[in-house]
C-alpha cells in the first residue's frame, strides 16, 4: 500500500475544517432530528411533521427558533454555575471527538476564491496517530455532561439520571475499547487513517469480514455510549422523567440534543471507517459518496432500532456488558491475538 | 353452575393465539443459552423487519393512517356524543321541544335550565333554554329520556370558542329553518327502535 | 260519642271508632286502598267507585260504609281488582298523553292508580269530545281535556269552603253503548256513564265562578285539571324544593308548603312559585294559597341605617306595631319593655289582650277552652260577634263544614247579614241584630242552652224576665170523622160509611216567646224552629268574634262568654284578630296609647322598621324568618325561612343594644318564661300531619288554670246601640294585611265594601268622615252582604285604620258622594 503524497496541512486549514465540522455536523444534528421524526412516524405508518415548510422541512428552523427563544429555566436550589456549563461540555465533548475523524475527504478550496483560496483542508482536523484512542476518550470524557447536569439540578430524577449515566457509561467504555482491540491489532494502529488505507482492497477487504463480533460488539456499544434505544435508560421518560435532563429548557437542553447527535455520527463514521472499508472508492462509486452512504445506514440503523425494540432494564443493561458482551470482547480478542500469532 | 362458568364472560367467537412463552432460565448456563438462541434465531431482526415493511406500506402503498384533521375528518356515528341538536317537526318547522323539562330533571350534571310559559295557544312555551357546556359530560342521557326526540347529540365535537356561552341557548342548538330538509334524524339512545310497532300494544280506536 | 271498635282488614285486628267510614279506618293504620274521590274532611262523592272492598263478603265502597264492630273486611279479591283496572282504563280512555307538559308533573293519581292496577292496555273507547280549558276567575284555569270528573273540587268546594262554586255540568259526550252494559263490570260501566255525561262547571250558570279564590279545588285536583292562572306551565313541581311553613296572614297559622326554586336562567335568586298545603288535613284560604310573594328582597345591610335604627330605639319611648311578627320577636319587645321601660303599643292584640283578662277572671282559664279543631266535630255551632266570611276562614270552614259533615245546625249573630253564611246549610239562622246588642245575644244563648242549675239566682231570675207567653192563633189540621149514608146503587141498600176529612181549624194556644228574640231581629217562628234544630243534637260550640273584643262592654261580654262555657256545656273558642295576636296577647304588656318618640314596626312611626320594604330600616317578611306563631288552635307553630333575608333583623338590632341572642330562634325556648309556653327549641319543633290527621306541629298551649271569681254578668243596656250611618272595619276575603295586599295575586283593592243595593246608592267613589278625619274610597259592591253598613278595610298599616276607629269596631260616620 503507497501513501499518497498529501498537500502541507495548514493551521488555516484546519481552523477551515473545524468551522466545517461544526456548522456541518451541527446542522446535521438538526437535520437529525427531522429525519428521526420523519422515519419514526413512516414505521409508525404516520406522516411526522407537515406543515411548517414542504414536507415539514422547515420544522427544523421553527424547533430552533423555539429553542433560542425559550426561556432559560435556572431551579432555586441548583448549582448554577455547574447546572450552566454541563451542556456545554457533551456539545463540547462531542465536538472535540470528531476532530481526530475523517469526516469528508480532503479538498483545496479553488484559486478564485480570495483569501482563502488554495488552502489545503484535510479530512481529519487533527491526524494524530492514536485517533482511535483520541475519539474514544473523548466521548469518554462527554459522560460528565449528563452526570454533572443531573446532580446540578437539585432533582431527584436528574440525580437517577446521572447514576445511571456513570454505570451505563463507564461500562461500556470496557466493551467499546476491548472490541476495537482486535481491529487496532490487525492493522497495527491507532490512526483512523490507517485503518482506511487497511480496508482499501475493496469490499472484500472490510474489517467486517475479519472481525465480525467486534463489530456487533462496537455497534452494541455504540449504542450504549449514544445514549440510543434500547439502552436509553439515562434520560427514559416513563421511568425518570427526562433523566439529567429534567430540569432544562431552552438551548441548554438543546445542546444536550446537538451533542447526542454529534455522538451518533461519530459512532457512525467509526463504525464505517472502522469495519465497512472507510472513505475508499467502491468499485465506481466514489470515496466521498459512499462514506456518507455508510454514516447515513447506520444513523438509520439507530432510528430503525428505535422504532422497532423495546428499551431493556438497567440491570439487564449490566447483566449484557459484564456477563455477555465482556467476555465474548476477550474471547475476540485471544483467538484474534492467536491468529496473528501465527 | 359453577361460579368459574358464571364468571366466564368470552361471548363472543374467540381466534386467540396463544403465544409460547418459555419459563425464564434461572441458572446462569441456562440464561446464556436463552442468549445465544434468541441471537441465533435472529429474533431481533423480524422486528427490524416489521418496521421497515411497515414503513414501506406506508409510503409506498398508501397505507398511511393519519388523518390530516382540520382538512380530513372521519366520519362519526350516528350515536356520537357531541353539542346537542334541537330538532324541528318535519311537517310544520315548529321545534319539537314540549318543554317537558325530563332532560332538566335526568341531567346528571344539573347543567340543563329551562324556563317555560303558558302561551296564547294555549299551549306550553319554552321561553329560554341553556346548556352550561362547562359542566355538561356527555353522557346523553338527555337524549334518551326525550319524549319528542327534540333534544338528541349532534356531530359537532368542535367546542372550542372564545365563549363558554357559544352554543348554549335554544337558538344555537336548534336546525336552522332553512336547513330543515337537511335535518338528520337521530339513530342513538332514546331513539325508537326499528321495531317499535310490534312491541306495543295498540288502543283500539274502530270509529 | 266514640266507642272503639274492633275490625278485621285483611285479617289483621284494628281498633277504630264507631261511625268510622271503613277508608278512614284503613288509612289510620296504614292500609292502602285507593280512592279517588273521596276526601277525608269531606261527605263520600261515590264518583270513583274505586274503593271496592269486601266487607262481611258484600261489596261495599270502602268510602261511604261504615266500620262496625266485629266487621271483617277484604281490600282486594280476584274480583274488585278485576273491577278496578276496568275503572282505570275507563278513566284512561280519552285522557291527554301529554303528561310532560301537564302541570301535575308526576304527582298525578291517576298515573299513580294506572300504574298501581297495572293498566297496560286498553280495552274500551268512545270518541273524544272537545274540551276547551277555561279560566274561572283571575286565580282559577280549568282545562276540562284533563278532568276525570272525580268531583272532589265540587265536594271540597261545597262541604269544606262553603262556596259551592262549582258543579258537575253536561259535558256534551257520546252515550255509551248498550251492549257495553253487559260486557264490561257493572261499577265501571256505571262510572263511566257519568264521566261521559259530565264536566265541571261554575255553579252560578256563567262562565266565572262567584266564590272566594282560595284554590282549595286546586290543591285536590288529583290531576293537572285544575291550576292556578299565575303557575300555569311555569314549572314542574319536582323541580320545586318544599319548606314547611305557617301561613302567616290570619291567625288560623295553618300548615303550609313555600315551593321555591331560582326564578329563571338569568336571575337566580329563589323564588316562591306555589304554596301547597296537606289538603287531607288542613284548608288554605285564597291570601295562603295566592298571598306569598311579599318578601322583602334586599341588597346586604344597611348599616348606616341599621346605626340610625339603633339610636331610634334607644331614644324611643313607644314602640308601635302589630301582630305580624313572630313569637320570638313579640319576645324581643317585651325584653326592650322590661329592661328599657319602653311602651309598647299594637293596636289590634291590646283589645284581645283585654278581653282574655276580662274572660281569665270567672272562668278560670287563661285561655278559651277549646280550639276551631274540636268546634269542627260538633253539631250544633254558634257565632257572635264574627264577620265570618272575612275575620277568619278556618273559623268559616269549621261552621260551613259541621252543616255539611254533622248534619249540624248554626246560629249566625251579626249587625250585618250575610248570605254566604245563611246558604250553608238548611238549619243556620241568621240574627241581625243591631250593633251593640252583642250582650243579648250571649243573653239569648245562654237562656237557651244553660243548664239552669249552674246559674246565680240573680242570672236565672233576669233571664226569666225576658219570657213571656203569647197567646196566637194557628190554625190546625184536624182529623174528623164524617159519617154518611151511601146508597148501593147495585143494591140499593144504604150503609154507613164512615171517612176522615181533613179540617182546618183554628186554635187559640199559649206560646212561651223571649223578648230578645224579637230585640235581635229574630223571626216570630224562632222558638219552633229551633226546637226543630235541636233534635239529635249533642254537642254544641261557640265562636267568638271579634266585634266582642271592640264592645265598649267588652268585659261584661267576656263575663258572659265565661258564663256560657261554664253552663252550657259548650266548647268555646275565639278568633284572635290579626296573625299572631294571641301570641302577642300573652307574650307582651301592651300599652294602650302612643307617647313621645315613637318606632313604628311595620306601622307608622318616627322610625320606621318595615319588612315592607318601605321603612327607615328593612327586616325580613314572615317567609324569610324563621320563628314561631301562635295561632288561634292554641298552637305554637315553627315557620321557616322560604326565602333569603340578606338584611339586619330584630335579634340583631337586639344584639346592638345588648340584650339579643345569637340567633333568633334561640328566643324560641325562652318563650317559657311567659305563662302558658314551653321551653322547646326551635329545631325540634315538628311541622306535619301523621296518616291518622292527628296534627303534629309545634306544641299546645298550656291552658293554665287558676282560681275562678264569682260570675254574675251584668244586664245588658241598649245604651250603645248605634244607629246611622255606620262604617264596619272589615278586610275584603282575602285581604288580612300589608303583606297580603304585596302579594301579586291578591286583588282585593284597598276600598269600602257594601251590599249591592248601598254600593249602588253610594256610586263610585266616596269620602268617610271619621269626624277626625276623612278617607276617599272606591265603592265595592259585595253581594254576599245585605243591609246598609259598610265596611271598610284596614289591612293598609299605613292608613292607620285602626286609630280612626279607636276602641270599636263599629262606627258612625259620614260618608259623602263625590
Amino acid at each position: 500500500m503507497e501513501a499518497t503524497v498529501l498537500p502541507e496541512v495548514t493551521s488555516l486549514g484546519v481552523i477551515i475544517k473545524g468551522i466545517i465540522i461544526l456548522a456541518i455536523i451541527s446542522a446535521v444534528a438538526g437535520f437529525g432530528t427531522y429525519i428521526e421524526r420523519k422515519i419514526l412516524a413512516f414505521m409508525q405508518r404516520r406522516l411526522g411533521p407537515m406543515h411548517v415548510g414542504p414536507f415539514g422541512l422547515l420544522q427544523i428552523a421553527a424547533d430552533g427558533i423555539k429553542l433560542f427563544t425559550q426561556e432559560d429555566i435556572i431551579p432555586q436550589n441548583a448549582n448554577k454555575f455547574i447546572f450552566q456549563i454541563a451542556p456545554a461540555i457533551t456539545a463540547a465533548t462531542a465536538f472535540i471527538a470528531l476532530a481526530a475523524v475523517p469526516v469528508f475527504p480532503d479538498f483545496t478550496i479553488p484559486e478564485f476564491i480570495p483569501l482563502l483560496g488554495g488552502t489545503f483542508v484535510p479530512s481529519i482536523a487533527a491526524d494524530i496517530n492514536v485517533g482511535i484512542l483520541f475519539v474514544l476518550g473523548m466521548m469518554a470524557a462527554g459522560l460528565y455532561g449528563p452526570l454533572l447536569a443531573g446532580m446540578a439540578q437539585a432533582n431527584k430524577w436528574g440525580i437517577i439520571g446521572s447514576a445511571r449515566t456513570a454505570i451505563q457509561f463507564l461500562s461500556y467504555e470496557v466493551v467499546t475499547g476491548l472490541s476495537i482491540l482486535a481491529p487496532i491489532m490487525l492493522v497495527g494502529s491507532l490512526s483512523l487513517v490507517d485503518f482506511n488505507e487497511y480496508q482499501a482492497g475493496g469490499f472484500t477487504s472490510w474489517l467486517i469480514w475479519q472481525q465480525p463480533v467486534a463489530f456487533v460488539l462496537f455497534l452494541i456499544a455504540g449504542f450504549a455510549e449514544t445514549n440510543r434505544t434500547p439502552f436509553d435508560l439515562l434520560e427514559h421518560e416513563a421511568e425518570v422523567v427526562s433523566g439529567y435532563a429534567t430540569e432544562y429548557s431552552g438551548m441548554r437542553w438543546g445542546m444536550f440534543f446537538i451533542g447526542e447527535y454529534a455522538n451518533m455520527i461519530t459512532v457512525a463514521i467509526l463504525a464505517s471507517v472502522m469495519f465497512l472499508g472507510g472513505y475508499n472508492d467502491l468499485g465506481f462509486i466514489a470515496g466521498w459518496f459512499i462514506i456518507i452512504g455508510k454514516i447515513a445506514f447506520f444513523f438509520f440503523l439507530m432510528l430503525w432500532v428505535r422504532a422497532s425494540w423495546p428499551h431493556i432494564r438497567p440491570d439487564q443493561l449490566m447483566w449484557l456488558c459484564w456477563k455477555v458482551l465482556m467476555p465474548l470482547a476477550m474471547v475476540n480478542i485471544l483467538i484474534t491475538a492467536i491468529v496473528v500469532m501465527i | 353452575m359453577s361460579l368459574e362458568e358464571f364468571k366466564n364472560r368470552n361471548t363472543g367467537q374467540q381466534s386467540y393465539k396463544m403465544l409460547d412463552i418459555k419459563h425464564t432460565p434461572q441458572s446462569g448456563i441456562g440464561k446464556f443459552g436463552q442468549v445465544v438462541e434468541r441471537t441465533v434465531k435472529g429474533e431481533l431482526f423480524v422486528g427490524l423487519w416489521v418496521t421497515l415493511r411497515e414503513m414501506g406500506n406506508a409510503l409506498f402503498k398508501d397505507n398511511m393512517h393519519t388523518i390530516k384533521y382540520p382538512l380530513e375528518k372521519l366520519p362519526i356515528s350516528p350515536r356520537y356524543r357531541a353539542i346537542h341538536d334541537m330538532l324541528r317537526l318535519l311537517e310544520s318547522g315548529h321545534y319539537r321541544c314540549i318543554g317537558c323539562g325530563l332532560c332538566e330533571k335526568i341531567c346528571i350534571s344539573d347543567c340543563i335550565k329551562m324556563d317555560t310559559k303558558y302561551d296564547e295557544n294555549q299551549r306550553k312555551e319554552v321561553t329560554e333554554y341553556t346548556i352550561n357546556f362547562g359542566r355538561c359530560i356527555f353522557c346523553g342521557y338527555c337524549a334518551e329520556v326525550c319524549p319528542e326526540l327534540a333534544i338528541v347529540h349532534g356531530g359537532r365535537y368542535e367546542t372550542a370558542s372564545e365563549q363558554r356561552a357559544s352554543f348554549s341557548l335554544f337558538e344555537d342548538m336548534l336546525t336552522p329553518i332553512d336547513a330543515l330538509k337537511q335535518q338528520k334524524e337521530y339513530d342513538g339512545f332514546g331513539a325508537v327502535s326499528p321495531n317499535a310497532d310490534d312491541t306495543i300494544k295498540q288502543t283500539p280506536l274502530a270509529y | 260519642m266514640s266507642n272503639e271498635i274492633t275490625i278485621k282488614i285483611d285479617g289483621v285486628e284494628y281498633k277504630t271508632q264507631e261511625g268510622e267510614y271503613i277508608l278512614n279506618a284503613a288509612r289510620a293504620n296504614n292500609i292502602f286502598v285507593p280512592a279517588i274521590c273521596y276526601l277525608t274532611r269531606c261527605s263520600p262523592t261515590l264518583a270513583c267507585r274505586i274503593c271496592l272492598v269486601e266487607a262481611d263478603g258484600k261489596r261495599v265502597y270502602a268510602c261511604n260504609a261504615k266500620a262496625k264492630d266485629g266487621m271483617e273486611v277484604t281490600t282486594s279479591t280476584e274480583e274488585i281488582l278485576e273491577e278496578r283496572r276496568a275503572i282505570m282504563e275507563v278513566y284512561d280512555v280519552n285522557h291527554p298523553l301529554q303528561c310532560g307538559v301537564c302541570d301535575q308533573s308526576g304527582e298525578c293519581e291517576l298515573q299513580n292508580y294506572t300504574l298501581e292496577l297495572a293498566v297496560d292496555s286498553q280495552s274500551y273507547m268512545i270518541p273524544d269530545t272537545k274540551r276547551e280549558s277555561v279560566d274561572w276567575s283571575s286565580i282559577l284555569h280549568y282545562d276540562a281535556g284533563l278532568c276525570i270528573v272525580c268531583e272532589r273540587c265540587v265536594t271540597v268546594c261545597k262541604d269544606m269552603m262553603g262556596d259551592a262554586a262549582i258543579k258537575t255540568g253536561p259535558r256534551g259526550g257520546e252515550k255509551l253503548g248498550k251492549e257495553l252494559k253487559d260486557s264490561m263490570p257493572k261499577d265501571a260501566y256505571a262510572m263511566w256513564n257519568k264521566l261521559q255525561k259530565s264536566v265541571i262547571i261554575p255553579s252560578n250558570g256563567t262562565a266565572e265562578t262567584n266564590c272566594s279564590d282560595c284554590g282549595e279545588c286546586i290543591a285536590v285536583c288529583p290531576v293537572g285539571a285544575l291550576v292556578s292562572r299565575d303557575f300555569v306551565y311555569t314549572t314542574n313541581a319536582w323541580d320545586l324544593k318544599r319548606i314547611p311553613a305557617t301561613c302567616a296572614h290570619c291567625s288560623s297559622g295553618c300548615q303550609i308548603y313555600y315551593e321555591t326554586k331560582p326564578a329563571s336562567i338569568e336571575d337566580n335568586t329563589e323564588k316562591i312559585f306555589r304554596v301547597t298545603n296537606e289538603w287531607n288535613y288542613v284548608s288554605l284560604c285564597g291570601a295562603g294559597r295566592f298571598g306569598y310573594d311579599f318578601e322583602n328582597r334586599v341588597n346586604g345591610k344597611d348599616e348606616i341605617a341599621f346605626n340610625n335604627a339603633v339610636d331610634a330605639l334607644t331614644k324611643a319611648d313607644t314602640i308601635r306595631f302589630n301582630s305580624l311578627i313572630s313569637n320570638e320577636e313579640a319576645l324581643m319587645l317585651q325584653t326592650l319593655k322590661e329592661k328599657y321601660g319602653k311602651k309598647l303599643v299594637n293596636s289590634d292584640a291590646y283589645a284581645f289582650q283585654k278581653f282574655l283578662k276580662y274572660y281569665g277572671k270567672p272562668s278560670g282559664h287563661l285561655l278559651y277552652g277549646s280550639d276551631f279543631k274540636e268546634i269542627m266535630t260538633t253539631d250544633f255551632v254558634i257565632s257572635v260577634g264574627a264577620s265570618l266570611r272575612n275575620d277568619n276562614p278556618n273559623a268559616r270552614y269549621a261552621f260551613n263544614n259541621i252543616q255539611k259533615m254533622n248534619k249540624g245546625a248554626g246560629l249566625y249573630f251579626h249587625p250585618i247579614a250575610d248570605s254566604l253564611i245563611a246558604d250553608m246549610g238548611k238549619n243556620v239562622v241568621s240574627f241581625t241584630h243591631k250593633v251593640g246588642l252583642e250582650e243579648a245575644a250571649l243573653y239569648l244563648i245562654l237562656d237557651l242552652f244553660a243548664d239552669k242549675e249552674k246559674l246565680e239566682e240573680s242570672t236565672k231570675s233576669y233571664l226569666d224576665s225576658f219570657h213571656f207567653t203569647e197567646t196566637i192563633t194557628i190554625k190546625e189540621k184536624v182529623m174528623e170523622t164524617v159519617t154518611e149514608t151511601v146508597v148501593d146503587e147495585a143494591t140499593g141498600e144504604s150503609k154507613e160509611v164512615s171517612k176522615k176529612v181533613p179540617k182546618m181549624v183554628e186554635k187559640e194556644v199559649e206560646v212561651e216567646r223571649n223578648s230578645l228574640v224579637t230585640l235581635l231581629g229574630g223571626n216570630d217562628k224562632f222558638a219552633e224552629t229551633f226546637e226543630k234544630m235541636m233534635k239529635k243534637k249533642e254537642s254544641f260550640s261557640l265562636i267568638v268574634g271579634e266585634d266582642l273584643y271592640y264592645h265598649p262592654k267588652a268585659e261584661n261580654l267576656a263575663h258572659l262568654v265565661a258564663l256560657i262555657e261554664k253552663s252550657c256545656n259548650m266548647k268555646v273558642a275565639m278568633i284572635p284578630p290579626k296573625t299572631n295576636s294571641l301570641g302577642v296577647a300573652l307574650l307582651c304588656e301592651l300599652d294602650e296609647k302612643v307617647e313621645g318618640y315613637t318606632v313604628g314596626y311595620n306601622e307608622n312611626g318616627d322610625f320606621r322598621l318595615s319588612a315592607l320594604g318601605d321603612g327607615d330600616l328593612d327586616m325580613p317578611a314572615m317567609n324569610q324568618q324563621e320563628g314561631t306563631l301562635t295561632n288561634m288552635h292554641k298552637r305554637v307553630t315553627p315557620t321557616n325561612a322560604a326565602l333569603e333575608y340578606e338584611g339586619y333583623e330584630l335579634n340583631d338590632l337586639m344584639n346592638a343594644l345588648e340584650c339579643g341572642e345569637l340567633l333568633t330562634i334561640d328566643w324560641t325556648p325562652r318563650l317559657a318564661s311567659k305563662r302558658g309556653f314551653q321551653a322547646l327549641a326551635f329545631d325540634d319543633l315538628p311541622n306535619g300531619y301523621t296518616n291518622e290527621g292527628q296534627e303534629n306541629r309545634g306544641y299546645l298551649l298550656k291552658n293554665l288554670g287558676r282560681r275562678s271569681g264569682k260570675n254574675e254578668p251584668k244586664p245588658f243596656s241598649e245604651k250603645f246601640v248605634i244607629e246611622g250611618e255606620i262604617a264596619y272595619r272589615c278586610n275584603p276575603q282575602r285581604q288580612f294585611n300589608d303583606f297580603s295586599d304585596k302579594a301579586h295575586q291578591i286583588f282585593e283593592t284597598f276600598s269600602l265594601s257594601a251590599s249591592t243595593a248601598k254600593a249602588k246608592a253610594l256610586g263610585e267613589k266616596v269620602e268617610v268622615d271619621f269626624g277626625k278625619s276623612t278617607l276617599l274610597f272606591d265603592v265595592v259592591a259585595d253581594e254576599r252582604m245585605e243591609g246598609d253598613i259598610v265596611s271598610i278595610p284596614d289591612f293598609k298599616s299605613a292608613n292607620d285604620i285602626y286609630t280612626l276607629f279607636g276602641s270599636d269596631r263599629y262606627k258612625t260616620v259620614t260618608i259623602r258622594k263625590v
